[in-house]
């Protein structure tokens, strides 16, 4: 600490003559005031939601703020697909969950792998036309998703597939996000070229290089992107509730209407809405809070580099 | 009953089919280049961008070009699309003011028939057809213009504590970016349940109420207090995402500018506005960029929070409702495609003005 503060003292020599101690400290304070507000500020409401979920019916209008329940009432969780089975029989939890898992997987899949292909492609090559559409690429980012919506949703019920899981996975292979293959281009572009030219000499062809050697290499991108792409999937919610229409094919964001429109329309559940809220929230927090360091690196460095 | 794999495998099937028939696609691209004698390394790129260019033509273009046809159309689904030519244009922008004869007059006995009020200006009342659309466009784009420079504002301010040296600092940062993770359906029910009528909100500030002697407020159906709400709610989700994306971009300055500067005499405020803004302005662009996009695009707070009809609701939204709802698919088209024009304007206001603003440093290596 005692260095530290020599540490700041001679900071402050260069910002402004003659700095006391107590104004070092005072600053410091501030500093770390703001910071505990903002926390409690983002906190509060992550709080509130668990709070509520554990709250029984008659604890939720006492009108008093009470943050930790008394009773806890943690059979909500359960409760609340038993609700459900009631006027859905096939919305089981785990049935609801694998529904999830099955689109979230299969499109972070479709978008890692298409997005490296691709982006591999915009960086490593040079061909007549790349930085064109490159640039076409980029601007797509501009179109309103609701623009494509209709005509999106007539060629589907032309093919059929209206209410299965089609158009949520697989055109996913075709590297629908362009903000992925952005940030994996830049990575790429930061790979020294010898490496390649090394990998090439000693015979392998340009599959075994992408598979051995970038892949590896831009490992950091790929984590931050997967946990970017599994977020997005999970928590989407617009075209499951364009596509899907039978209740035991719904995802948990669709699951969450459901019971909102439904059992919830008249004198809304509130305990029970966050439960399912909170459900909703776990996993998506779990796999943030293990894989921080390196999403938070990923995405600093495409906004920086950009 | 419908086990699940039976609405699974049919999927995975159709799925694998794809990535094989997308693989034996790529590499019959590259053969025929190859034969046609463009370089191996042409080539491979070529082949390798294929996947997004199939998708930007099928998923892309093609459905642009579709609606911008049935934007032209009446079409319910049921019956073929039928050529109007503009008239969902020329109804969308029936616009017409007039004027009151006191304010207390109720709009509709100054204006024409089928017309409702969406603005009234002092004296002037303007009232349109499709009014439900220019109320939410009003509200949607009031909305973008509050919340995006208050949200830089706010996440800047962030930025810049937490680039004080502070202790723990990734502690700091997982935090703050947690509300941007959680999912928009969770946050978006949790925030009404808190701006409900016996919610924590009013619990709290029922005191403030009482001393100001007002009435609780009904947050989402006063026109009044439905734009302060939802400006909160977007300011929690965001700030401390766009913050760290500006703290890694202060932590780039090189600190020998701020010592120049101090020696040559020049305070906080000035180190503020002539190094710490022009170092940080490609990060500030790139968030402004982004979040005027997600601002006018707001999907899910819109359709888990009703609002009433006097506030509007998020035109993205009322655009969906339009066409799958009520089934216009046509004037939804239409719609969806002013949409798209304000959000280009927008953009393309940000990208000219950002000649004037945005600095890159002239060390920077070429941009690729």
């Amino acid at each position: 600490m005692a260095e530290l503060v020599q540490k700041r003292r001679k900071d402050w020599l260069i910002e402004s003559p003659g700095p006391s101690q107590v104004r070092f400290y005072v600053r410091q304070t501030i500093i770390y005031g703001l910071l505990i507000g903002c926390a409690i500020i983002v906190l509060i409401p992550v709080i509130w939601m668990i709070s509520t979920s554990l709250k029984t019916r008659d604890q939720l209008f006492t009108g008093k703020v009470e943050f930790v329940p008394d009773p806890a009432a943690p059979e909500n969780y359960a409760d609340v697909w038993e609700k459900l089975n009631s006027i859905s029989p096939q919305m089981t939890f785990a049935r609801i969950l694998g529904n999830t898992l099955f689109i979230t997987l299969l499109a972070m899949f479709g978008e890692i792998f298409s997005a490296s292909l691709v982006a591999y492609g915009f960086s490593r090559f040079r061909w007549r036309g790349r930085d064109t559409l490159f640039l076409i690429m980029l601007s797509t980012v501009m179109l309103p998703g609701i623009v494509t919506r209709v005509p999106a949703f007539l060629m589907w019920r032309d093919l059929k597939l209206i209410n299965t899981y089609d158009p949520l996975t697989w055109p996913s292979l075709f590297a629908w996000g362009p903000l992925y293959v952005f940030l994996m281009r830049q990575f790429f572009l930061s790979v020294p070229t010898e490496i390649e030219e090394a990998a090439i000499i000693d015979g392998a062809n340009t599959a075994q290089v992408y598979w051995y050697v970038m892949l590896p290499l831009i490992r950091p991108v790929l984590l931050a992107i997967a946990v970017l792409s599994f977020q997005a999937n999970w928590n989407n919610f617009q075209s499951p509730l364009l596509y899907l229409t039978a209740s035991e094919r719904f995802p948990l964001a669709l699951a969450v209407r459901f019971f909102d429109q439904s059992l919830s329309k008249e004198a809304p559940q509130w305990n029970y809405m966050m439960a399912m809220s909170t459900m909703m929230a776990a996993p998506v927090l779990a796999i943030y809070f293990l894989a921080q360091r390196q999403f938070i690196e990923g995405i600093n460095f495409g906004a920086v580099k950009g | 009953m419908e086990s699940a794999l039976d609405s699974y495998l049919p999927t995975l099937g159709r799925y694998v089919l794809v990535a094989i028939g997308l693989l034996v696609l790529m590499y019959v691209v590259y053969r025929v280049q190859l034969w046609f004698g463009i370089k191996r390394e042409a080539a491979t790129g070529r082949a390798l961008v294929m996947p997004w260019i199939i998708g930007f033509l099928v998923f892309n273009l093609f459905p642009i070009g579709a609606s911008l046809y049935l934007s032209f159309t009446e079409y319910n689904l049921f019956k073929p699309p039928e050529w109007v030519g503009t008239d969902n244009y020329k109804e969308i922008f029936s616009l017409k003011a007039a004027k009151l004869d006191d304010p207390d007059q109720r709009s509709r006995e100054v204006l024409p028939r089928r017309y409702r009020e969406v603005w009234r200006v002092g004296s002037y009342v303007v009232g349109a057809k499709e009014e439900d659309f220019w109320i939410s466009m009003k509200f949607t784009l009031t909305y973008a213009v509050l919340t995006i420079p208050l949200g830089l504002m706010g996440s800047l301010g962030v930025a810049m504590l937490l680039n004080q040296r502070v202790k723990g600092l990734s502690l700091w940062r997982v935090l703050f970016y947690t509300p941007s993770i959680l999912p928009v359906v969770a946050t978006a029910l949790l925030w009404r349940w808190m701006f409900s009528q016996n919610g924590i909100i009013n619990t709290i500030f029922d005191p403030i109420y009482d001393l100001l002697s007002m009435e609780i407020p009904r947050w989402f159906t006063e026109p009044k207090m439905a734009r302060p709400a939802f400006l909160i709610i977007s300011m929690w989700g965001v700030f401390g995402a766009n913050s760290v994306i500006l703290l890694a971009g202060l932590k780039g300055i090189p600190q020998e500018l701020y010592e120049a500067a101090a020696l040559d005499g020049a305070g906080e405020w000035r180190k503020f506005r002539h190094i710490t803004i022009p170092m940080l302005s490609p990060s500030l662009f790139y968030i402004l960029v982004v979040s005027t996009i997600a601002a006018l695009q707001v999907f899910e707070l819109a359709a888990f929070i009703p609002t009433s009809k006097e506030v509007g609701t998020f035109i993205n939204w009322l655009i969906y409702r339009e066409a799958f709802d009520t089934r216009h698919m046509g004037m939804a088209s239409a719609m969806a495609w002013i949409l798209t024009l304000v959000i280009l304007a927008f953009t393309a206001l940000i990208f000219r003005s950002s000649q004037a603003w945005v600095f890159y440093q002239g060390t920077r290596e070429e941009k690729n």
